[in-house]
């Protein structure tokens, strides 16, 4: 499990048409302009791929910021 | 359809039977007089279902292409076939894992026409015989994340074609039946994925509304039967007019 810097690179190859670099551990990533269906769906598939972390959408809804989702992967890993 | 008993005297197999498809599918049947095997992998609900419908229960692996043998020693031969069951893994192309698309195309496409060939092979399947594979509204329509489960379904509507080609001059017909979301376990599982307001909306894209299981057991009830007994080769869609549009 890498830090959270490389997790904001993973969130941001997942959600195209995010500049690389503009997000941090406080963005509030589903209020992005480019939230959608898909970017939902996208995040949750990377999260099993690069992490192998399950995460259903209601969960996903429940940790607004990048750094509350950070740690929860951390967490799951880490089980 | 009626209650009549038009499938006495008819051993059909429901393979995927504890699923709400396969299920709905076996309840139909059963009703209108069908003796019935039951095929799944949950052995505990595949007897609870069998118990009720007073049907043989046959437990299979369908991703164990060695153990069909064994299971179809314990089926008498066939007036009809059902093949109900599926896996539909969510996933943009991106991040698509290989063991999810290849388990898929493995229940939905391979072990469906292996079982068939087996079930030839072994003469389990009478003359005439009608064989009706559940595909999915998503093998002519598209929808993101789902790529790997449209793959199965439009490469299974596409075997069905050619097996009904082949079995054609034993009177032995291969239809597939198309439904679009149906309220079940699956659209459950899509909407803990995908968000249940993202599913509620595309479930309000269906001009006639809401389609069930028994929606699904219906039509599959009329492709099975003799009443379709001119029907092969074909894609039946049920969709509550979702392709009209």
């Amino acid at each position: 499990m890498g830090n959270l810097d490389t997790f904001l690179e993973h969130f941001e190859e997942a959600i195209e048409d995010v500049t690389p670099g503009s997000t941090n551990g406080a963005t509030h990533y589903m209020e992005l302009e480019v939230w959608d269906s898909l970017a939902l769906l996208t995040t949750i598939a990377m999260l099993d791929a690069e992490y192998g972390v399950n995460l259903s959408a209601t969960k996903l809804k429940a940790l607004p910021s990048l750094k509350c989702l950070y740690e929860y992967v951390v967490a799951e890993v880490n089980k | 359809m009626t209650n009549k008993k038009v499938f006495a005297c008819k051993r059909i197999l429901i393979v995927g039977a504890t699923g709400a498809l396969g299920s709905a599918i076996a309840r139909t049947l059963s009703l209108q007089g069908a003796e019935l095997f039951l095929a799944g992998r949950d052995a505990s609900k595949l007897e609870l279902v069998a118990s009720e419908l007073d049907a043989t229960a046959i437990s299979i692996d369908l991703s164990k292409v060695d153990s069909f043998d064994a299971a179809i020693d314990k089926i008498s031969a066939l007036d009809g076939i059902v093949y109900a069951a599926g896996v539909a893994p969510l996933s943009p192309v991106k991040y698509m894992q290989e063991k999810h698309f290849s388990n898929c195309i493995q229940i939905n496409t391979v072990s469906p026409l292996l079982l068939i060939r087996d079930l030839l092979r072994q003469k389990k399947i009478k003359t005439p015989a009608s064989i009706v594979l559940i595909s999915s509204l998503i093998a002519s329509r598209g929808a993101a994340g789902y790529c790997a489960y449209a793959a199965s379904k439009g490469a299974l509507e596409a075997s069905a074609r050619c097996m009904a080609l082949e079995l054609a001059s034993h009177k032995i017909r291969v239809n597939c039946l198309a439904p679009g979301m149906i309220e079940s376990q699956m659209a459950s599982e899509a909407g803990e994925q995908i968000s249940e307001d993202i599913l509620q909306a595309h479930m309000n894209l269906y001009p006639l509304g809401t389609g069930y299981p028994q929606d699904v057991a219906d039509a599959a009830t009329y492709l099975i039967s003799d009443q379709s007994r001119w029907v092969t080769g074909t894609v039946l869609t049920v969709d509550g007019g979702y392709r009209a549009k």
